[in-house]
C-alpha cells in the first residue's frame, strides 16, 4: 500500500498536477510563468530531496506545507501551532491514502504557492518571512467562501485539514483547547446554577 | 513517537474462538430448546433473558459472531493515539449522506464503490467498523434507505445512542386524537409496568418533569445542563418549551444482580460502546446473565431465512438457518418461536416463510406485512454561539451519557393548523473534544485560532426527530431478483416523507430559528434539509398489531395472528412511534410479550 501510494506519487508530472487542482487548461493558463520545462525541473529537484520517511510528499513539498499550516495555525502565547502539533506528518499520512485524483491536487496546490511566491518574492514558499508568507495568504483567502482561483481553493482545502490535524493533536485538545472531558468523573458537574449557586462560568444567576 | 496506526486493530482471537466453536458444537438435534429467539439485540436480548431467568430452555440465533466485551469497546481512546486519527483504514468506508439519494441501489455494488474493501451503511466508523454489515454482502433495493444494521453479539445496542424515552398516551392513542390511522390496541397503562421494570432491571437516567409530552419514568440520576444549556433553557421557558436532561439508558447509580456493569464514569464517549458497560449494551446486561442461568445457548453465525411451518398450517416447527462461514443449511425445531431481528429483518424473514398455506409470508394474510413502515424524519438541525459564554475559558461540558432535550410541543395540547403529530429536539452544546464550529470560521493565523478558542465554549447545537406517519403506501416487500451474499431475497423499499413530514420539516427549522433567536445566539445557521430516509435507526410498524387479523400482524400480544407459537420481540409490531427514540420500548414491549408467553408456556397451551 505504501509503495504504491509512493510509486504514483513520484510520477506525478507537475502539468497533471496542476491540471488536477483546477479545471485543466483554464488552470495552467492562470498560472502563465510556470512553463512545462520549468515544471519538470522542479519535479526533479523534490525528487531528489525526497525525505524516505514520508508517504507521499517530498521533503521540499514538505517544508512548504509546514510553513502552510503553521500560517494557518501558529504558535501564540497560548499554545504551539501546527508545525509543532505535527499535522504535516498528518497530511502526508493522510494523502497516502486517498484517491490519486486528490493527493494530485494537494501536490499541485503545493506548487503552485512556490510559484506565487517564485513570482511575488523570488524564494520558494518555504524560505519566505513572515511578512512575505502573511501577504500572500492575505491573498488567497479572500475569497474563503466561495473560492475563485486553485490557488483560494487550495487555501481551504488546507485550512480544512490544518484544523483537522490540528484539533486533534495532543497539543490541539489539552494545551489550545484545553478541553476537560474523557476523564474518570465522580459525577458531571455543569453549570453551577444547576446547583443551586451562581456559576463563575458564565455569570449566569441562580434564580 | 508517531505511527501510522498501532491502534487499529482489535485483538479479536477469543471472540472468533469462542463463536466458531459455539456454531461448531450447536447443532439440529445436539439439544433440546423450548423456545427459538432469533436476534440478540434489545428485543432477542430482552426476550432471551425473560425466558432463560424463568427456567426456559432458550436457543438465541445471532447472524454474527460473539462479542469481546474487554477489548472491542475502544471507550478512552484519544484521536492522537494514531496519527490517522478517527478515520478508516483505507479500502473501507461509509455511505456518505448524499450518495445515499444520488447512487442507485444496492449501495454496495455501486461503482462507486468498486475499489473499497468494506462499504458500510453512514454509522460505519472507527469504532463500529467491526460490528456494522457490508453492504455489498446485504443489498437493499428500491427507494432511498439508510438501514443500519450489525450482526455482532448484541446489534446496535453495542453503539446505540442510549436515548431512553417513553411512549405515553400521546402515541398509543394518537389516532383518537387526531383521526389518522387506528390507536393501538393497548394503552399507556398496559405498558407502564413493563417501562418501570426496565428502567430498574437495566437503569435510566433522567429527571421527573411530569410532562404530558412523554411521561416520567423511575429515574436514577440525572446528568445536568452545562452554561450554554442552562442559558438557552431560560430564554425558552419564556415560549413555555422545556430543556430537559437528557433520558439515558446508562446507569449513573448502578444495578442490582449483575456483576457485568459498572456505574456511569462520566467520561461521554457512549457511542463507541461503554467499556464498563454503564450504558445498556445487551451483552452484559442481558446475555451474560441469561448464559449464567444455564438456560440459554447462544448459537453465532446462524442467519435465519424462514420460519418453518408444521403439520398444521398455523403453528410454526423452528426456524431455517444458514450458517454464515459454512453456508450449512440446518432446520432448528422448538415448540415457540420468538422474533426478534429487528423491525426489518424479521419482516424479511417472514415475508420470506412461504408455503402453499401462506404463499405471500407467514403472518401475511392480511396483507399487511412490511407496511406501515415508519421511523423518524431528522436532519433538521440549527446551532449558534451563546453570548454568556464567548471568549470564556473550557469547563468540563460533555461528561454525560447523552445532551440535553426538548420534549415534543406542537399538537400536544394545542392543534397545529399545516401538520398532525409532532417531533422533539435533542442536543446540547459546550466544550467538546473536537471543536467542529472551527471549520466555519473564517481566516487564518493568530486571529485565527484565538476565535476557535473564544467561540469554542459557547456552541450550540440540536436537531429535530420528527414523526413520519403510518402509511400502508410507505412499505417493503421482498426483491423478486436482489438476493444476498447467502441467497436469501432482499427488502425493496417503497419509502417516502409525504406531506405531513415536510410540513412538519419546516417548522421544526421554524421553531430552531425562534429559539436560537430568543436565546441570542450569534451566527445562527438553520439546516432545513432532511437526512435521508431510514438515518434515525428507530424503524417500527411493519408487521403491526391489532385485535382484527384482517387488518394486522400479530394480536395485542405481538403474537402471529397466522402461527400462534410465533412472536415478535421487536418494533416491528409497534402501530406508531411518537418522537421517542425506539429502544426503551422495545425492551418494555419485549418484556411484556415473554411474560405472555411464559404464562401459556406454564399452562401448556401455547
Amino acid at each position: 500500500m505504501q509503495r504504491a501510494a509512493e510509486s504514483a506519487a513520484g510520477k506525478l508530472s507537475r502539468r497533471a498536477a496542476l491540471r488536477a487542482l483546477g479545471t485543466g487548461i483554464g488552470t495552467v493558463a492562470a498560472l502563465p510563468w510556470l512553463s512545462d520545462e520549468g515544471l519538470l525541473a522542479f519535479a526533479r529537484i523534490q525528487e531528489t530531496n525526497a525525505a524516505p520517511q514520508l508517504k507521499v510528499l517530498s521533503a521540499s513539498q514538505f517544508a512548504t506545507l509546514e510553513v502552510l499550516v503553521d500560517a494557518i495555525i501558529p504558535t501564540d502565547d497560548r499554545s504551539p501551532g501546527a508545525k509543532q502539533a505535527r499535522v504535516a506528518d498528518y497530511i502526508d499520512l493522510l494523502l497516502s491514502e486517498v484517491d490519486r485524483e486528490l493527493t494530485l491536487q494537494w501536490i499541485g496546490g503545493l506548487a503552485a504557492l512556490d510559484a506565487e511566491a517564485m513570482s511575488k518574492f523570488r524564494a520558494p514558499f518555504s524560505r519566505l518571512g513572515a511578512g512575505q508568507v502573511d501577504a500572500i495568504l492575505q491573498r488567497i483567502s479572500r475569497n474563503e467562501k466561495a473560492p475563485q482561483t486553485p490557488l483560494e481553493t487550495f487555501f481551504v482545502m488546507a485550512k480544512q485539514a490544518t484544523i483537522r490535524g490540528y484539533y486533534s493533536s495532543t497539543i490541539g485538545i489539552h494545551e489550545e483547547l484545553r478541553y476537560k472531558g474523557n476523564q474518570f468523573l465522580r459525577e458531571f458537574v455543569g453549570c453551577e446554577t444547576e446547583d443551586g449557586k451562581d456559576c463563575p462560568h458564565c455569570g449566569q444567576k441562580h434564580l | 513517537m508517531i505511527q501510522p496506526d498501532p491502534t487499529l486493530n482489535v485483538n479479536l482471537t477469543r471472540a472468533l474462538e469462542e463463536s466458531r466453536r459455539l456454531a461448531d458444537s450447536i447443532k439440529p438435534g445436539s439439544d433440546r430448546w423450548d423456545v427459538i429467539v432469533v436476534g440478540s439485540g434489545a428485543a432477542g436480548g430482552m426476550a432471551a433473558f425473560q425466558l432463560a431467568m424463568a427456567g426456559v430452555k432458550v436457543l438465541l440465533l445471532e447472524a454474527g459472531r460473539m462479542i469481546d466485551v474487554r477489548t472491542e469497546y475502544r471507550t478512552m481512546e484519544w484521536p492522537y493515539a494514531s496519527m490517522r486519527r478517527n478515520r478508516l483504514p483505507p479500502g473501507e468506508r461509509p455511505i456518505d449522506v448524499a450518495e445515499y439519494a444520488f447512487l442507485d441501489r444496492p449501495y454496495g455494488s455501486n461503482p462507486a464503490f468498486a475499489k473499497h474493501k468494506k462499504v458500510m451503511s453512514y454509522a460505519g466508523n472507527r469504532f463500529t467498523r467491526n460490528w456494522v454489515v457490508d453492504e455489498r454482502q446485504h443489498p437493499t433495493t428500491g427507494t432511498p434507505y439508510a438501514w443500519v444494521r450489525s450482526r455482532i453479539l448484541g446489534g446496535k445496542t453495542n453503539f446505540w445512542g442510549r436515548g431512553a424515552l417513553r411512549y405515553g398516551p400521546l402515541q398509543f392513542n394518537a389516532a383518537s386524537r387526531d383521526g389518522f390511522d387506528v390507536d393501538w390496541p393497548i394503552s399507556y397503562d398496559d405498558v407502564k409496568p413493563y417501562y418501570d421494570k426496565v428502567d430498574v432491571l437495566l437503569g435510566c437516567s433522567g429527571t421527573t418533569e411530569g410532562l404530558d409530552a412523554v411521561p416520567d419514568g423511575v429515574f436514577q440520576r440525572p446528568s445536568k445542563l452545562n452554561c450554554v444549556e442552562v442559558a438557552f433553557k431560560r430564554a425558552i421557558a419564556k415560549m413555555g418549551r422545556h430543556y430537559i436532561p437528557g433520558r439515558a439508558g446508562v446507569t449513573t447509580d448502578g444495578v442490582l444482580n449483575n456483576k457485568y456493569r459498572a456505574r456511569c464514569a462520566g467520561r461521554g464517549r457512549c457511542g463507541r460502546g461503554c467499556d464498563i458497560q454503564a450504558a445498556f449494551h445487551s451483552p452484559t446486561a442481558l446475555i451474560y446473565p441469561a448464559r449464567d442461568s444455564g438456560n440459554l445457548t447462544t448459537r453465532p453465525y446462524s442467519i435465519v431465512s424462514e420460519v418453518l411451518l408444521g403439520e398444521a398450517s398455523n403453528r410454526a416447527s423452528g426456524v431455517r438457518v444458514i450458517d454464515a462461514n459454512t453456508r450449512e443449511v440446518m432446520d432448528f425445531k422448538a415448540p415457540v418461536v420468538v422474533l426478534g431481528a429487528g423491525a426489518l429483518d424479521t419482516t424479511r424473514i417472514l415475508l420470506n416463510s412461504r408455503s402453499s398455506a401462506h404463499p405471500n409470508g407467514l403472518g401475511n394474510s392480511s396483507g399487511v406485512l412490511g407496511c406501515y413502515l415508519s421511523e423518524h424524519i431528522m436532519g433538521i438541525r440549527g446551532s449558534g454561539f451563546i453570548p454568556a459564554r464567548i471568549g470564556t475559558e473550557a469547563t468540563l461540558d460533555d461528561g454525560r451519557p447523552v445532551a440535553p432535550y426538548i420534549p415534543r410541543f406542537r399538537n400536544v395540547t394545542d392543534r397545529h393548523p399545516d401538520f398532525i403529530r409532532g417531533y422533539h429536539f435533542q442536543g446540547g452544546g459546550g466544550c467538546a473534544e473536537y471543536p467542529s464550529m472551527a471549520h466555519d470560521i473564517a481566516g487564518y493565523g493568530k486571529a485565527f485560532k484565538s476565535s476557535v478558542r473564544r467561540y469554542y465554549p459557547a456552541i450550540i447545537s440540536f436537531g429535530g426527530f420528527g414523526e413520519v406517519l403510518p402509511r400502508k403506501e410507505n412499505r417493503v416487500t421482498l426483491d423478486p431478483v436482489v438476493k444476498d451474499a447467502w441467497g436469501i431475497p432482499v427488502l425493496r423499499f417503497d419509502y417516502i416523507f409525504r406531506d405531513n413530514e415536510l410540513k412538519m420539516a419546516k417548522d421544526m427549522a421554524d421553531s430552531i430559528e425562534e429559539m436560537l433567536i430568543a436565546a441570542h445566539a450569534e451566527d445562527i445557521k438553520i439546516e432545513r434539509e432532511p437526512l435521508p430516509p431510514g438515518w434515525s435507526i428507530h424503524e417500527i410498524g411493519t408487521a403491526r398489531m391489532g385485535d382484527d387479523p384482517r387488518t394486522s400482524v400479530t394480536d395485542r400480544f405481538c403474537r402471529v395472528h397466522d402461527a400462534k407459537n410465533v412472536y415478535i420481540a421487536d418494533a416491528a409490531p409497534f402501530v406508531c412511534g411518537g418522537t421517542q427514540n425506539t429502544t426503551w420500548s422495545i425492551l418494555a414491549m419485549a418484556w411484556r410479550t415473554m411474560d405472555h408467553l411464559k404464562e401459556h408456556l406454564r399452562a401448556g397451551d401455547v
